[in-house]
């Protein structure tokens, strides 16, 4: 793996080149946990001492989720200047030569992210932030797919958009699956054989937008990231995969450790000006459980056969992987009794 | 006698987080050492459960199989009835014969699933949470929290 060292100078040249004027480095730190591509936030001055601070997400040769960097871009591009605040792309390049694979330079926004999995971490600004989380979401939903930007996603209409994902998830279990799973096994077969109704409105689904993945700063949500799952598909997608139970796993009260889920649902409602179909969104709580186990156990792909010994790879299918079976059973449990 | 093979992972997890982690200023490598000290005690927590866990589950899966065996086909109960116990107590065919007596139980359900038999429903979903109860490290998730902080 190249140094840090030798990126950072390469990256150097590059940006002089990109910007046309000489900078220097004052500092280029990989951010831990960035499953998909590798991560660096970079701070530069320029020669009359102006600062600038940078996010690089560089392409990884085995990531937790295989995504195509051009699907991020697009989807942080369409919503460049909106009321869901995503920070400033600069450049995308799929040129391996000049960074050693290829990349994509953003500006970075101000705030931090919390990890998913620790309680009261928003204290004690959730009304707030909930309230700003859930709202957000409704504008990412009411977008109007016709966008130019929009157009450009992969929008083919073969499969209704429930069987779409359903058949692409499944397809990476059963690809990379290395044991049989009887729980993850019934949630798939329910899923079949209930789908929902096919969506009226569809629209840009964030993919993994969730409580982790939003920079905040004291009670302002500064910044909506990790795009890289982007695709056009039923906007419950979102709203399901945010509220699952292993997003706020020590708190279930209170969905992505924010606010109470009714209250969640109202905003969502309110801001995305649709109505939601309580069993079509229970539908998708228990599609979320079976996409998450898709990436818990890609992971753990990844690591059993060494293609990458990442921690977060053993973690994934250890921690995550058992709440969200858990999760599945709850469901499986509660549509019995 | 030697110390454990878990009494020595706790140790080395205890060294990784208190003593060498603090010694980081990169904070991506010392966060990458930090979840690796976490999974590592994990691990020493569980290792001594995970060999009794798997026998535990292949005899409690195979007993309720056995039991519900009538309400299934001819070909499924004939499975049930060749499974092989498998004689010695070597981990990897105890694998081999836990990832076997899953399969027949996902098809064991498959054809529970098209009756109105709720009882067996009931049944089969104690049963999988029983073997996820005893399989599960999510509930050690406060101590990768402390680890992490």
């Amino acid at each position: 793996m190249e140094s840090n060292n030798g990126l950072s100078n390469k990256f150097i040249s590059y940006y002089s080149s990109l910007v046309d004027k000489e900078i220097s480095l004052l500092s280029f730190e990989r951010i831990f946990g960035g499953a998909s591509r590798e991560t660096y936030k970079i701070r530069i001055k320029d020669q009359f001492n102006n600062e600038e601070k940078l996010i690089l997400r560089r392409t990884q040769e085995s990531s937790l989720i295989e995504t195509s960097q051009s699907t991020e871009y697009l989807a942080y591009s369409a919503y460049q200047d909106t009321s869901v605040p995503v920070p400033l792309m600069i450049d995308i390049n799929e040129d391996q030569e000049i960074l050693g694979a290829p990349f994509m330079l953003m500006q970075q926004l101000d705030g931090v992210a919390a990890s998913p999995f620790t309680p009261n971490v928003y204290s004690p600004h959730e009304q707030k932030l909930g309230e700003q989380f859930w709202s957000i979401l409704g504008e990412i939903a009411k977008k109007d797919i016709a966008d130019d930007f929009i157009n450009q996603f992969d929008n083919t209409e073969a499969n209704p958009c429930w069987k779409k994902e359903l058949d692409k998830w499944v397809g990476v279990i059963r690809e990379d699956s290395i044991s049989v799973e009887p729980i993850l096994e019934a949630g798939i077969r329910k899923l079949y054989g209930n789908a929902p109704k096919e969506s009226k409105k569809k629209s840009l689904v964030h993919g993994d937008y969730r409580n982790g993945n939003f920079l905040f700063l004291e009670d302002r949500i500064t910044g909506i990231l990790d795009w890289e799952m982007a695709h056009i598909g039923e906007p419950l997608e979102d709203l399901a995969w945010a509220l699952s139970p292993i997003w706020s796993w020590q708190d279930k009260e209170k969905p992505a450790y924010l606010i109470a889920r009714q209250e969640a649902l109202s905003i969502w409602e309110k801001a995305s000006g649709l109505v939601i179909d309580e069993n079509d969104l229970k539908w998708w709580e228990l599609f979320a459980c079976v996409k998450g186990m898709a990436i818990w156990i890609s992971a753990g792909n990844e690591f059993k056969t060494g293609k990458n010994i990442d921690p977060i790879n053993l973690f994934s299918p250890w921690i995550p992987g058992d709440i969200h079976l858990e999760i599945i059973l709850n469901i499986l449990d509660e549509d019995l009794n | 006698m030697k110390p454990e093979i878990n009494i020595a992972l706790m140790n080395a997890a205890q060294e990784i987080l208190s003593r060498f982690s603090p010694m980081i200023e990169d904070e991506y490598e010392q966060s990458r050492l930090n979840s690796w000290g976490a999974l590592i005690l994990i691990s020493s927590m569980k290792l001594n459960q995970s060999y009794s866990s798997l026998v535990e589950e292949n005899k409690s899966i195979l007993g309720w199989l056995t039991k519900t065996k009538k309400i299934y086909s001819k070909e499924l109960s004939d499975e049930i009835d060749n499974v092989v116990l498998p004689e010695g107590e070597d981990q990897n065919v105890l694998d081999e014969l836990n990832q076997s007596l899953r399969r027949i139980l996902v098809k064991a359900h498959v054809e529970i699933d098209l009756t109105d038999d709720n009882e067996s429903k009931k049944g089969y979903l104690k049963l999988l949470r029983n073997m996820h109860s005893h399989r599960k490290v999510s509930d050690l998730i406060g101590m990768l929290q402390q680890a992490d902080s």
